[in-house]
C-alpha cells in the first residue's frame, strides 16, 4: 500500500484538475434547464407582475407598459381575494385555513396509518403497497371518481348510504355547497397525501430505539404513556418536516381543487385566482401579482417556521 | 359443523382483546375508504348509461357492459371520442420526459455525489428551489417567455407536445436529482477508487461501475419521472387546446365537463388511465417506496 500511494496520489491530483471541469459538464445540461425554465421564469413573474401583460401584447412582452403597483391594487380589491366577514372569506384567508387545517389532517392520518403499519401482522407488505394506491393514482381519475361519488343525484353512492342509514333525508350536494366543499376538498386531500407522511413516520418509527420502550416498561409505562413519551417526542423532527413540505405543497396546489370544485363554493384559493386572472381573463399582470402574494405568504410562514419551530425541535 | 363455529366463535372471543379489535377496526376502515374509490370507479366503467342514471346507485352491474369503452374506442359511436389518440400523445410526452430526465440527472447526480468542484451547493440549492415556487407562478412567465421565443424561432407553443416535454423536464430533473444523489451516495467510494488504480478513467468508471451498481436506483427514477409526466394536469390545461392533442388528464376534463353528464365514460377512460400506474407501482414497489422517502416526490 505504501509504496503505491504516491502513483494514487498523482493519479488523483491530476483528477483534480480535470475534476471541476468534468463536473461542470457533466451538470450543465440539468442547470441550463432547470435556470432556464424555473429560476429565470421566477425572476421574470415578478417583472411581470409590474407591468400590463395580456393577450394583446403576448408577442412583445418585453415592451409591455410599467404600471408599478396597479396589479398589485387591484388584486387587493378583488371581490375575489378580499375578505369580506366571516361567511365570504376571500382567496387570501381561504388559502390559509385551507392548508392549514388540510396539512394538520393529512399528517393525523398518515401518523395512524404509519403506526397500522408498524405493528407486524399478515400481509402487511400487501397493505402497505394498497396504502399508497391513493397517492400514485392520477389526480384526475382520482378527484372525479369521488365527485362521482359524492355525486348529488339519486345515483350518488354517499348520498345512498348516509339516506339508508337515515343520518340524511335529503341528498346533499357535497362539492356544491359553502362549507360543505371546503371540508370535503380538505377530506380529499387528507385521503390522496397521507401516504407520504404515512412513509416518512414510517421510516422513522422503525429506526427507534428498541431499549426506549423497554426502559419505559421497566417504569410501568402503560401503551398511552409510551406513545406520548417515547414516541412523539422521536417523532418530532420528522413531523415538522413532514408538516413544513406538505403545507407549501398544499399551499401552492392547483390540481385538486380545480378538479374537484372549480374554486366555486368557498374553496377559491390563490393558485386558482392566479389561473383565472391569468388564463380566463388573460390578465397576466394581475395573474402574475396574485402569484407573488401567495408566494410572499409562504416564504414569510417558512422563514418563521425554520427559524422558530423547527429550531426549539432541535433543541 | 355448529360445534366448528362455536368454536371459532370461541376462538375470536379468545384472541379478541380491546387494543386488537381498534388495531383490526382501524385497519379495514383504512382499506374500505382507499379500495372503495377505485372499485367505484372501474365498476362504474361496466354500467350502462341507465344503470348511472338510475334512481339508485347499482353496487355491484349486473353484466359487464362496455358502452363505455364503445364510446372511446369504437368510431361507429354517435359520440365518438377518439381516446386512443389521447393515449398515444400522453405516452408521446410521458416517455421522452422519463428518458431524458433520468440521463442528464444521471450525469448531473453523479457530479453533484463524487466530484467536488466550486459553486456546488449554490447550484444544489438553486436547482431545489423548485420545491418552493408553485407550478402556478412559473407558468405566467414562460408562457410568455415560451410565446416570444417561439415567435422569433418560428414554432407554436400551443399544441406543441415537444414544449410540454420541456416543461415536464423542469419538474422532474430536480426530483430525479436529488433522488439519484442520495442514492450515489449510497454506493461506497472505494469500489470507485478500486476502477482509478486500475486505470480507468472517469466515464469509463460511471460506464461500467457506477451505472450498474445504480440499476434499481434508475428504473425507479425513470418510473417517477413517467408517473409524474403521465398525471400532469396544469402545464397540460394551459398549453393545449386542440383536441387531438390532448393528453389524457385533459381529456377526461373535458369529458367530464361535457353539458350532458356521463359518468360511467370519465369512468371509463379514468380507468384506463389510472390501471397502468398502478400496475406499475405494484411491479417496482420495493424501489418506489424506497424513492418516495429519499426523495420526497413532489405531490
Amino acid at each position: 500500500m505504501t509504496t503505491s500511494t504516491p502513483v494514487i496520489k498523482k493519479r488523483f491530483k491530476l483528477f483534480q484538475s480535470e475534476e471541476s471541469r468534468l463536473a461542470w459538464a457533466l451538470i450543465s445540461p440539468t442547470a441550463i434547464i432547470v435556470f432556464s425554465i424555473i429560476i429565470f421564469p421566477a425572476v421574470f413573474s415578478i417583472w411581470v407582475s409590474f407591468h400590463d401583460v395580456g393577450l394583446h401584447n403576448l408577442n412583445n412582452v418585453f415592451n409591455a407598459p410599467f404600471v408599478g403597483f396597479e396589479n398589485y391594487q387591484k388584486v387587493f380589491s378583488d371581490f375575489a381575494f378580499k375578505y369580506q366577514g366571516i361567511k365570504i372569506w376571500g382567496a387570501a384567508v381561504t388559502s390559509i385555513v385551507y392548508s392549514f387545517i388540510a396539512t394538520a389532517f393529512t399528517i393525523l392520518v398518515g401518523l395512524i396509518a404509519a403506526l397500522l403499519l408498524n405493528r407486524p401482522f399478515k400481509g402487511r407488505g400487501l397493505t402497505r403497497a394498497i396504502f399508497l394506491f391513493p397517492y400514485v393514482a392520477p389526480v384526475v381519475s382520482t378527484a372525479f371518481v369521488w365527485r362521482w361519488i359524492l355525486d348529488p343525484r339519486p345515483s350518488g353512492v354517499l348520498n345512498d348510504i348516509l339516506m339508508r342509514l337515515n343520518f340524511i333525508d335529503l341528498p346533499i350536494a357535497y362539492l356544491a355547497e359553502r362549507g360543505w366543499a371546503l371540508v370535503f376538498v380538505i377530506l380529499f386531500e387528507g385521503w390522496r397525501y397521507f401516504p407520504f407522511a404515512m412513509l416518512m413516520i414510517l421510516a422513522r418509527l422503525q429506526a427507534v430505539d428498541t431499549t426506549l420502550y423497554e426502559a419505559a416498561e421497566v417504569d410501568g409505562a402503560n401503551t398511552m404513556q409510551k406513545f406520548w413519551n417515547v414516541t412523539i417526542p422521536e417523532l418530532r423532527y420528522v413531523l415538522g418536516a413532514v408538516f413544513l413540505l406538505r403545507l407549501m405543497w398544499t399551499f401552492n396546489k392547483f390540481d385538486d381543487i380545480f378538479l374537484l370544485t372549480g374554486g366555486g363554493f368557498g374553496t377559491r384559493v390563490l393558485p386558482i385566482l392566479t389561473y383565472e386572472f391569468s388564463f380566463r381573463l388573460f390578465d397576466f399582470g394581475r395573474g402574475a401579482a396574485t402569484a407573488m402574494i401567495l408566494l410572499i405568504i409562504l416564504a414569510v410562514f417558512m422563514t418563521f417556521y425554520i427559524k422558530v419551530v423547527m429550531q426549539n425541535v432541535e433543541d | 359443523m355448529k360445534k366448528d363455529q362455536k368454536s371459532f366463535i370461541g376462538h375470536l372471543a379468545a384472541w379478541l382483546n380491546w387494543p386488537r379489535f381498534i388495531f383490526s377496526a382501524t385497519l379495514i376502515f383504512f382499506l374500505t375508504s382507499i379500495l372503495f374509490p377505485f372499485y367505484w370507479m372501474a365498476s362504474s366503467s361496466f354500467k350502462t348509461r341507465a344503470e348511472i342514471a338510475g334512481r339508485e346507485p347499482v353496487y355491484v352491474p349486473g353484466e359487464f357492459q362496455l358502452e363505455a369503452y364503445k364510446e372511446l374506442f369504437s368510431p361507429e359511436h354517435e359520440s365518438y371520442q377518439n381516446f386512443g389518440k389521447n393515449i398515444i400523445n400522453t405516452l408521446l410526452v410521458a416517455t421522452p420526459t422519463a428518458i431524458i430526465a433520468v440521463i442528464l440527472s444521471t450525469l448531473g447526480a453523479y457530479a453533484i455525489a463524487r466530484l467536488k468542484f466550486r459553486g456546488k451547493n449554490v447550484l444544489l440549492n438553486g436547482i431545489l428551489l423548485v420545491y418552493i415556487f408553485p407550478g402556478v407562478l412559473l407558468i405566467i412567465p414562460l408562457f410568455a417567455m415560451l410565446a416570444r421565443v417561439g415567435d422569433t424561432l418560428g414554432f407554436n407553443v400551443q399544441d406543441n407536445l415537444g414544449v410540454l416535454v420541456f416543461t415536464y423536464l423542469a419538474q422532474t430533473l430536480p426530483v430525479a436529482l436529488y433522488m439519484l444523489t442520495n442514492y450515489f451516495r449510497t454506493i461506497p467510494d472505494e469500489i470507485e477508487q478500486a476502477g482509478l488504480i486500475d486505470g480507468c478513467s472517469r466515464l469509463g468508471i460511471i460506464w461500467r461501475i457506477t451505472l450498474p451498481l445504480a440499476i434499481p436506483a434508475l428504473v425507479s427514477v425513470s418510473i417517477y419521472t413517467f408517473m409524474i409526466a403521465w398525471n400532469e394536469f396544469l402545464y397540460a390545461l394551459v398549453f393545449l387546446n386542440d383536441h387531438a392533442m390532448f393528453t389524457m388528464p385533459i381529456k377526461i376534463n373535458t369529458i367530464f365537463n361535457d353539458p350532458s353528464p356521463r359518468p360511467h365514460v370519465v369512468m371509463a377512460a379514468s380507468t384506463i388511465m389510472t390501471v397502468p400506474i398502478i400496475m406499475l407501482f405494484l411491479a417496482m414497489e420495493r424501489f418506489l417506496t424506497e424513492g418516495l422517502t429519499a426523495g420526497g416526490v413532489k405531490g
